[in-house]
């Protein structure tokens, strides 16, 4: 029942914001529905860290057969940071989205978002998540155009095309799978395959499929193009969840996939993905530094560390996957908090050009502050959450012998430091340039402090209380590495 | 009949590909819808086509198995053409309004939110 909460909740507020009420109740309800969809969440990971996995099986039918939603360890931990980061950003959107955009449905379509992100993280169906994934992009595509200003429709179309195509990739590979197969839930898919034997690579040309459509989603090297052509344009609160939710979504199914799935065949997967996140990581920091707009240069930056996950996920150790769990988590808290900065600057000063900016820290210290929790978190300076992230993931990747990606990552931190600090001197400490015409739009900013600064407070959380955290991501990790766990659960075998 | 489907569908995508590179943003748009079609053959043609009764079995009549076809495949394409339609009407949607707002159809000028 409590899994039903995570679709309920949003599709409530969904269905009530029909309903002509004044934008003050809207305004309320969205909050109280957030809060809902948080204590849901804190719930589950205290029924998870007892039980271990939660199945449910809408309509009653077994598992094989119908579709199961299943929560285990990672699903409650990513499900809880999506809620608190949905907090946050309804808080945000409260005072700095314009009243128009307010008024036609933009809680409707953030709900939206958050029922696809809430969905794919419990689908124990192909099918299903499927179905997820595009609820979450119809409510996105809308969310990028909403308000219709012309880069916005611009950068629409590029993010439309592009993930339309992932998603011809997913539903053909789950086609011809199912062709094969004869199931699409995992955990069925995972006992079948492996009975197969060496007849397994019959399968490949499915699998491609599927994982470049979840590469797309995940803007992983090199179908990250979307990415860095659209996230700049819509209203900076939406960037900063897109940049928080979306691409996680997809380097999470890329999790599930291959400790369900692609295991089986680790001799040809672990190359590929242990490549495509090292090469991720260096081209995202790289031309991350050569831009010279706010949000564009964050938008570099997920590509980045989202190749950072990919690793964990490659070196395939228990250390390594519970790194990247937790570096996961904390990318989201940290980027989007960045983002929300961005959000900030922008309604503050009308611009995002690093060029026109400058001196905001005298103006307003403690955003100032909140900026560099979340940036330095990025970065992987201690005490803060990245930190730990960097830090256990490098670890397991020279345990696991390999010295050379340890050694890339470790480099590409460096450049992160380099692009956060850019991104510091050239908005918060510099003078305004000669000739610039500087100016400040003035407003109640109080939520938005609030929003923001609970998101630096978990960056802050994250890295003092790493232990337990990271203690709970190794549990995590050995459910994952250890399928057979999952498959008799769902199968009730 | 599955070779010549799996010829067709082959067409499909090669016209859908086609599509998708033209200059034109309104050919772009049939092309993704040419691809979804595609796509949807697809999982049709691998779910198997035989030719037989209907798949709604009673307890005590014995069938041959091998001569029903699998449902499943069609009631995932049947969700796939229904996400697929609101996709395609929101792509016209958000075809139109550009098109109000700048007043051409050239995917050459969607050059302004790259990055350089």
């Amino acid at each position: 029942m409590i899994l039903f909460g995570f679709i309920f909740f949003p599709l409530l507020y969904i269905i009530v914001g029909f309903f002509p009420f004044p934008l003050k109740w809207k305004k309320v309800l969205a909050l109280l529905t957030v809060g809902g969809n948080l204590v849901n969440a804190v719930n589950l990971i205290y029924k998870i860290s007892h039980v271990g996995m939660i199945k449910v099986s809408p309509g009653s039918w077994p598992a094989p057969f119908g579709i199961t939603l299943v929560a285990d360890r990672m699903s409650a931990f990513l499900l809880l940071i999506t809620a608190i980061v949905a907090v946050s950003i309804v808080l945000f959107s409260l005072q700095s989205v314009d009243r128009p955009r307010l008024e036609r449905g933009y809680f409707q379509f953030l709900f939206g978002i958050i029922i696809g992100v809430n969905g794919s993280f419990i689908a124990g169906d192909l099918f299903n998540l499927y179905v997820w994934f595009e609820v979450m992009l119809m409510a996105s595509f809308i969310l990028m155009s909403h308000g219709g200003e012309q880069p916005q429709l611009e950068g629409a179309i590029k993010y439309l095309i592009l993930n339309l195509i992932s998603s011809f990739f997913f539903v053909a590979g789950i086609g011809l799978l199912y062709g094969k197969m004869g199931t699409l839930n995992l955990a069925d898919l995972s006992n079948k395959i492996s009975q197969l034997g060496d007849a397994k690579v019959i399968l490949n040309p499915s699998l491609v499929l599927i994982v470049v459509g979840f590469a797309i989603k995940g803007a992983l090297f090199p179908f990250f193009f979307w990415l860095p052509a659209s996230y700049h344009t819509p209203v900076p609160v939406v960037s900063a969840l897109f940049a928080g939710l979306l691409t996680k979504v997809g380097i999470y199914s890329l999790i599930r996939f291959y400790t369900l799935i692609l295991y089986h065949n680790s001799a040809f997967w672990n190359p590929w993905i242990l490549g495509v996140g090292t090469v991720s990581m260096v081209i995202g920091v790289f031309t991350a530094s050569s831009q010279f707009d706010f949000r564009k240069k964050l938008s570099f930056h997920i590509i980045s560390q989202v190749g950072y996950v990919v690793i964990g996920l490659g070196f395939f150790t228990l250390s390594g996957l519970a790194g990247a769990l937790f570096f996961l988590g904390h990318n989201m808290f940290a980027k989007t908090n960045t983002y929300l900065v961005a959000g900030w600057v922008h309604k503050r000063k009308g611009t995002l050009d690093l060029k026109n900016l400058g001196d905001v820290f005298k103006e307003s210290p403690v955003w100032s502050v909140l900026f560099i929790i979340s940036a330095f978190s990025l970065a992987g300076l201690p005490p803060l959450s990245g930190f730990i992230g960097k830090y256990s993931l490098i670890k397991s990747g020279i345990e696991a012998h390999h010295l050379f990606i340890s050694l890339v990552a470790l480099f590409v931190g460096i450049f992160t430091l380099f692009s956060m600090l850019k991104i510091w001197i050239e908005v918060f400490w510099k003078p305004v340039k000669e000739g610039v015409k500087s100016f400040t739009i003035a407003g109640d900013e109080r939520l938005m402090v609030t929003a923001s600064g609970i998101l630096a407070l978990m960056s802050v959380l994250m890295g003092i209380f790493g232990v337990p955290i990271i203690d709970y991501c190794t549990e995590a990790a050995a459910d994952l590495l250890s399928p057979e766990k999952y498959i008799r659960f769902v199968l009730n075998v | 009949m599955e070779l010549v489907l799996a010829i067709f569908i082959g067409l499909l995508y090669a016209c859908g590909v086609y599509l998708l590179l033209r200059r034109s943003i309104v050919k772009l748009i049939l092309g993704v819808f040419v691809l979804s079609n595609a796509t949807n053959l697809v999982i049709f043609l691998a779910g198997g086509i035989t030719r037989s009764g209907i798949s709604i079995l009673q307890d005590e009549v014995v069938v041959d198995k091998s001569n029903i076809t699998d449902p499943l495949p069609q009631a995932l394409i049947l969700t796939a053409i229904v996400i697929g339609l609101g996709i395609a009407a929101y792509t016209l949607a958000l075809k139109y309004k550009y098109y109000k707002v700048t007043g051409t159809d050239d995917l050459d000028r969607l050059k302004n939110t790259d990055q350089r």
